[in-house]
């Protein structure tokens, strides 16, 4: 029998309307939806709002290079996530913070945090936009880290019933992945991740559990990088030999981030090579030479190595790197190596030493990371045999000019593994230039949705993403409502409490035990006028009443009557009676009944009293309720009859019930009329028959 | 019936004797704490030493003996094997003190209870948590999830929370709820009804005076004797609470711009400080804050100077100083030294910040009035000469000489070994069963060549004629010709960890020069001794600078943390009582204070059960929203889901639900509700007793005040009289409105 109900109740909630609001998980890229720059994604689930990191697009300026917050309510976002310090991941935050309507929580990790304040008024004083253009200026800066939370690796944190907690995302110092539990929905946020563990930073780790949803970085696309050894030594020989021939090497690389590993590497190959040591490296950055102590400091978010190094002298404090910071400190005298920003080589001094050193053949320019489209650096790659210079003349190109990434962005091997491990069910592409991201989205299909269980889903800017999470619902019975595990069919009444996601259902005495939730108990007492005899009272509420008992007070020794087992009246004194109870609905209603009861006897005089009213027979009761039963069945459905049985014949349409007017129970071949019938007949009984008193 | 718990407490309880206790879970034992005193008296640890080898967890929670101290001991000669678990901050500065306790203990004794190895194997076996961090055990802990949560009192310093099926254990002991310089308080809301709370008793009866009359005194104190042109001597902790003193005296220095030295002497001074600057995501949100916006690093010391050795202090400037120096207990270090010189001195002064353990030297100079004169002894290390010395290299070569015996015996039967199965190898042997095998040949063949040209060569015995080795190299061809090892030609990977190793990258590392230099001073020495007594002239103070809560906090925090059933450890008889007396009165009705190794069962007599809600179900219910709770009444029949295994919920159909007794959830503020009333027009005052008097007639009272919240009623009595008239019923409805019906 409940095997063949089984599948009919499942099909019935598939045909249920199941999309119920709360059961849509929605996510919108607002930007990095299919291009690289202004990071910004939105998802909402169960009235919970994340929005995951807040970046600009560095290739447009002003407004334009915000994401699209016009597209969502800033209000409704209950906390802002935001993975790491670069500018396409963080720099509109001051913005977002300031000029918005958002109010919800912002979280970053320690060393973010620190960079994020350096990097972002750097970039307030050196972008050359009017001030109109301006999105926000120092103060907001300041006045937004009042208002970022810090978080540190592995560290849960619960807002508003969002959980989330972070993982090392091995891109740059601090850079986290963020895992976002909501109803049990798990959503894993990489922002930039690599799997590939460098000379100071982790690999990202793999996470413990299996995120339902994965919004995955795509910068690298189906490309593979080269091992990170090989990069190195390619790295290191291409400066060793330059130096060596007399020549100077220029790096033109952002101030942050990798600028650090590449220093490590160069310290490093200096210190093992004497040879080397009376050539200087320079590194021009006065913004890189703040945030030092930054790096000197957050040791605990870098690597094993690192620590270990730390035993002993702080790896960040360089034995071989002077800083340089301008260039007119720069006296050009022989074989160098120069670290400058920026790293396109657009303008600053970077550009300035390019154009001092790009005609001798003995000099290299290396190119360390990943170049945006439309800048020298981009165009150098493809070694030209001109360059135009600042001042717009023409100079030949005769530098080497290498390309070797170490932009510690995933490859295509890093991230096939990654999912491979994690297999999560949607795989969410963002950060990606559209076709990188298109070839991506084709392998990862190949490689993984051939079951058909797993989607691939590369939404552009404001296009949202529908999921639907059909999750279960558990609740945990606890105290004295769960001293017997109830069996099938038995029923559970109790107080269902719900805190963030999580259920509980206990009993009302329960609820300060388990919560932090009180109940109350509510006494009424209350003095009603009244100057005749004790014993009218009672006898006309004998007419109404089933339950009246009379009884004597104990303190007072004054008589009392219990009515319907939930009010006391009692005859205070001779002009005034009392009634207590607690408050209930039906004790209201019932004491609502008896001072009405009451104060029309004091209005009226005493009646005679017809006896045989009150000595009514149980029959002739039953007989009256047996006559509303049947009229309003008739009122119902119509054709009523009464066969030989005393049961109820009611024919509607052809189609024939009988019912029991004794057990209730109907027969009948129409499953729709029976169900009908029973409903309307259990509807009748209980408005016909007295109300049953509690606990009884 | 929910999760069962059992707490045995080791050490540490109806005393100040250092903390241990077992606490096991479901079966699965759990280590909390491993202390052990400053007099390292193993006589403490046999009730840890008859289970150690049942744990199969450790949980730490401060970097001090008391809390860690007797770790690498367990670990090496009890049989303790367990993973052990605590903060980042908790295993350095932990190793740190372990450090500088062996070496304080090692200058002047021939202490052998553990080595510097020892406490590098114990704390490398340590696994390293953030605070809120979940971590789920797994194997025979499966279920059960461990996290640190912040205590203040010294950085790193952990609350546990041990969660399994929902039901917490808190394990808080020496946590501080005050913000201090470096440190954040405890976050008592983290904790809201735990199953069973651990605490301790230790401050039960002590009260502090407020925070910035007590820095005033202790400043005051030491700029005056400073001025009166004496000495000051803080013995302190190695790494603990020493930080949060130095921060006071830096920024009192700096306010001040006073010009005496301040000193901070242990052997792992400089190493200490090192590593607390970069824990700045320990410290409290003040120092963080000072960091991001400024990159002040608080601990970027300006005035005070790191020493390793006494030395160094002594060649000093004249003048008068304050130093720091542990131990706290003056039972050992350089504290006991600096005491001994300077006890003498009335101009000096000793300021005690923290209460000596039980039976040390420290303690018996807080006491009430202090003793004139105490008896120490002096020990010092001394390099061995004449005789002795002699006596000691004698010795020295026998063991050397036995240990080479012993070397060339286990090679001879390591080479037998080895020749068995690869004879064919080597063409030397001929026969196997020949039971003079050479003892130089065989092993590994460099080896074997290195004893022959040094050693002169013993000819095989199998050989006819003596003759040297010849390895014939037989390569192997195929058709291609000789078959390579494609290992041979691949390109070795450069290790970029190659400079790391090179330099050392063992845990130990960053021992100090001095404290290296004696780790590897194998010059022969030995301890002298000698009692003297002192006269102690200088002036003693004691403030508390311990970083713990307070007595009237501790019982606010306990009954805001409202456990179910709370366990009392730690702290004198006295105090264990009282607060006893105090949690069974106000807080709830299970307090127990276990002895040592007697196990008291905190199985919470809860019942639970876990069912599904049906989507059906669910759709129907409405829920009222109460500040961050959601309440429903519910009726539901208890049904199976789809695959058997569980109980589900589903709405009642057959029968209408029976009628339940209504419920009335709410908490009612007298005070808000005059509010309440009196914005909405009616006149109310407070009558005696109090009783609401609202309006003319009507009066309000609560009755049986739900004080004590964790026991027996928790459930508010109101009640509402007055004679039948409009006013009635309006109030009436305005306190049903304070509620929501159920």
């Amino acid at each position: 029998m409940a095997s063949t109900a089984q599948p009919a109740s499942s099909l019935k909630r598939r045909d249920a309307p199941v999309t119920r609001e709360g059961d849509q998980l929605t996510i919108i890229p607002l930007g990095a939806g299919s291009e690289v720059g202004r990071s910004c994604c939105y998802m909402t689930f169960k009235g919970k709002t994340v929005l995951f990191d807040c970046g600009i697009h560095p290739a447009y300026s002003g407004m334009s290079a915000l994401p699209y917050f016009d597209e969502i309510d800033p209000s409704t976002i209950d906390v802002l996530l935001i993975t790491h310090f670069h500018l396409d991941h963080a720099a509109s935050l001051p913005y977002f913070l300031e000029k918005t309507t958002f109010r919800g929580k912002v979280y970053m990790t320690h060393p973010t945090k620190a960079i994020y304040k350096l990097l972002l008024t750097d970039y307030v004083k050196v972008s050359k936009v009017s001030v109109e253009d301006m999105l926000f200026d120092e103060q907001d800066i300041n006045n937004s880290m009042d208002r970022i939370e810090v978080i540190d690796y592995h560290q849960t944190k619960e807002v508003n019933g969002i959980k989330f907690w972070c993982y090392t995302a091995g891109h740059v110092l601090g850079a986290a992945m963020f895992m976002v539990d909501i109803a049990g929905v798990r959503v894993l946020y990489t922002g930039d991740y690599s799997r590939e563990e460098d000379r100071h930073l982790q690999a990202a780790e793999m996470p413990e559990f299996s995120p339902d949803i994965c919004i995955i970085e795509s910068t690298y696309g189906v490309q593979l990088h080269q091992p990170r050894h090989v990069r190195e030594k390619r790295f290191t020989d291409v400066i060793h030999t330059t130096v060596s021939q007399g020549g100077r090497v220029l790096i033109p690389a952002f101030a942050l981030g990798r600028a650090q590993e590449l220093l490590l590497i160069l310290d490093e190959y200096w210190s093992t090579h004497k040879e080397l040591q009376n050539i200087p490296i320079y590194y021009a950055s006065p913004l890189a030479r703040k945030c030092m102590s930054v790096y000197q400091t957050y040791i605990l978010a870098m690597n094993e190595r690192i620590r270990n190094q730390f035993a002993h002298s702080n790896p960040f404090q360089f034995k071989f790197i002077q800083n340089l910071n301008s260039i007119d400190d720069f006296t050009d005298n022989g074989p160098c190596v120069v670290m400058a920003s920026p790293g396109g080589l657009q303008s600053g001094l970077s550009r300035q030493l390019f154009d001092m050193w790009c005609s001798d053949k003995k000099n290299s320019c290396v190119i360390p990371g990943y170049v945006v489209e439309g800048t020298l650096a981009k165009t150098i790659i493809n070694e030209p045999k001109e360059v135009t210079l600042m001042n717009g003349l023409m100079a030949p190109l005769n530098m080497s000019v290498h390309y070797i990434s170490f932009s510690a962005h995933a490859d295509y091997a890093q991230t096939s593994a990654f999912l491979k491990e994690l297999r999560p069910p949607n795989i969410v592409l963002v950060h990606g230039e559209a076709n990188e991201m298109g070839r991506l989205k084709q392998k990862l299909i190949t490689e993984f949705a051939a079951d058909g269980n797993t989607k691939v889903l590369t939404p552009k800017n404001c296009q949202s993403v529908e999921m639907m999470f059909n999750s279960e619902k558990m609740a945990k019975t606890i105290g004295k409502l769960a001293e017997k595990t109830p069996e099938v069919g038995e029923t559970v009444s109790g107080i269902l409490v719900k805190k963030g996601f999580t259920y509980q259902i206990m009993a009302p005495e329960d609820l300060h035990v388990f919560s932090q939730l009180s109940t109350a108990n509510i006494f009424q007492r209350i003095t009603v006028p009244f100057n005749g005899a004790f014993g009218v009272i009672k006898h006309r509420l004998e007419q109404i009443y089933e339950s009246v008992e009379s009884g004597t007070d104990e303190e007072s020794a004054v008589p009392t009557l219990l009515v319907h087992k939930l009010v006391t009246v009692k005859q205070d004194s001779e002009k005034h009676i009392s009634m207590h109870w607690a408050a209930d609905p039906v004790s209201d209603m019932v004491s609502d009944s008896v001072v009405a009861l009451v104060l029309n006897i004091s209005r009226e005089l005493p009646k005679v009293v017809i006896e045989s009213e009150a000595s009514k027979t149980e029959e002739e009761n039953e007989k009256r309720a047996e006559k509303v039963i049947y009229a309003l069945l008739v009122s119902l459905f119509g054709d009523v009859k009464r066969d030989e049985n005393g049961k109820l014949v009611i024919s509607v349409d052809g189609n024939v019930a009988k019912l029991d007017k004794q057990s209730g129970d109907v027969e009948s071949e129409h499953e729709g009329l029976k169900e009908k019938v029973r409903t309307a007949f259990r509807r009748i009984q209980t408005a016909v028959n007295p109300i049953p008193l509690p606990g009884s | 019936m929910g999760t069962s718990v059992q707490v045995t407490p080791l050490c540490g309880v109806y005393n100040e004797n250092p903390l241990s206790y077992l606490v096991s879970i479901d079966n699965f034992n759990f280590l909390v704490d491993c202390g052990w005193n400053d007099h390292f008296d193993p006589s403490l640890l046999e009730p840890l030493s008859r289970v150690a080898s049942k744990i199969d967890a450790v949980l730490l929670s401060y970097p001090d003996t008391l809390h860690l101290g007797a770790l690498p001991y367990a670990m090496n000669h009890l049989g303790l094997s367990a993973p052990i678990y605590s903060t980042e901050p908790v295993f350095r500065l932990g190793l740190l003190t372990m450090y500088d306790q062996y070496l304080s203990r090692k200058a002047v004794s021939d202490f052998d209870l553990f080595t510097l190895d020892d406490v590098d194997s114990a704390f490398l076996s340590i696994t390293r948590l953030t605070y809120s961090q979940n971590h789920h055990l797994s194997g025979k802990g499966e279920g059960i999830v461990i996290a640190p949560h912040v205590a203040g009192h010294l950085l790193g310093g952990t609350v546990w929370k041990i969660t399994k099926d929902g039901e917490d254990v808190i394990y808080a002991v020496d946590f501080n709820h005050r913000k201090e310089r470096h440190l954040n308080g405890i976050v008592a809301e983290s904790f809201v009804r735990p199953a069973v709370l651990i605490t301790e008793a230790y401050n039960a009866l002590s009260n502090q005076p407020p925070r910035q009359k007590r820095d005033r005194e202790f400043l005051d104190g030491i700029v005056r004797t400073l001025e009166g042109g004496g000495n000051v001597l803080l013995p302190v902790d190695t790494a603990g609470r020493a930080l949060e003193l130095i921060l006071i005296l830096e920024e009192f220095w700096a306010q001040r711009n006073l010009g005496y030295d301040i000193f901070f002497l242990t052997y792992v001074a400089s190493s200490t400080i090192d590593y607390v600057k970069s824990f700045l995501e320990w410290m409290g949100d003040s120092i963080a804050k000072s960091f991001e916006t400024s990159r002040n690093n608080a601990f970027q010391l300006k005035r005070v100077k790191l020493l390793i050795n006494k030395m160094d202090l002594d060649n000093a400037p004249i003048g008068p100083k304050v130093v720091l120096a542990s131990m706290a207990s003056l039972e050992a270090g350089f504290s006991h030294d600096i005491f001994v010189e300077w006890a003498s001195d009335v101009r000096n002064l000793v300021l005690f910040t923290e209460r000596g353990q039980f039976g040390t030297l420290a303690r018996m100079l807080q006491a009430d009035p202090p003793p004139k004169a105490v008896k120490v002894t002096m020990s010092k290390r001394v390099p061995l000469v004449g005789d002795e010395l002699v006596a000691y290299e004698e010795e020295q070569k026998r063991l050397k000489k036995e240990e080479e015996l012993k070397a060339s015996l286990l090679k001879q039967e390591e080479s037998r070994a080895s020749h068995g199965p690869d004879n064919t190898n080597d063409p030397m042997v001929i026969d196997t069963t020949n039971s003079h095998a050479p003892p130089d040949v065989a092993g590994s063949r460099g080896g074997g060549y290195r004893d022959i040209l040094i050693d002169g060569f013993v000819p095989p015995s199998t050989s006819v004629a003596p003759m040297f080795p010849f390895y014939e190299n037989n390569t192997e061809w195929d058709d291609f010709g000789e078959v390579v090892n494609p290992d041979d030609y691949v390109i070795k990977e450069e290790d970029m960890n190659q400079t790391a190793l090179h330099v050392g990258g063992d845990i130990d590392g960053k021992l100090d020069e001095a404290a290296a230099s004696f780790i590897l001073d194998t010059k022969p020495s030995k301890v002298v001794s000698n009692e003297l007594t002192v006269q102690v002239k200088c002036s003693l103070i004691y403030m508390d600078f311990e970083g713990r809560s307070d007595g009237r906090s501790i019982k606010s925090i306990i009954a805001r943390v409202a456990p179910l059933k709370l366990v009392l450890v730690h702290g004198s008889a006295e105090a264990t009582e009282h607060l006893k007396q105090h949690c069974l009165n106000h807080v709830c009705a299970h307090v127990y204070a276990p002895q040592i190794e007697e196990t008291v069962d905190v199985t919470s007599d809860l019942c639970a059960y876990k069912v599904q809600l049906s989507e059906q179900l669910m759709s129907n219910v409405l829920f009222k929203k109460l500040g961050e709770y959601e309440v429903a009444w519910i009726d539901a029949v208890a049904g199976k889901t789809e695959n058997h295994d569980m109980l589900t919920l589903l709405p009642t159909v057959s029968k209408p639900p029976p009628p339940h007794k209504s419920v009335l959830v709410g908490d009612l503020k007298m005070a808000d509700l005059k509010q309440f009333l009196a914005s909405k027009g009616v006149q109310v005052e407070f009558a005696g007793g109090g009783a609401l008097r609202c309006g003319e007639y009507v009066t309000l009272r609560k009755v049986g005040v739900a004080s004590q919240k964790g026991g027996g009623s928790g459930i508010q009595q109101i009640v509402i009289e007055g004679p039948l008239c409009e006013d009635y019923y309006k109030i009436r409805e305005y306190l049903y409105s304070q509620f929501y019906l159920l």
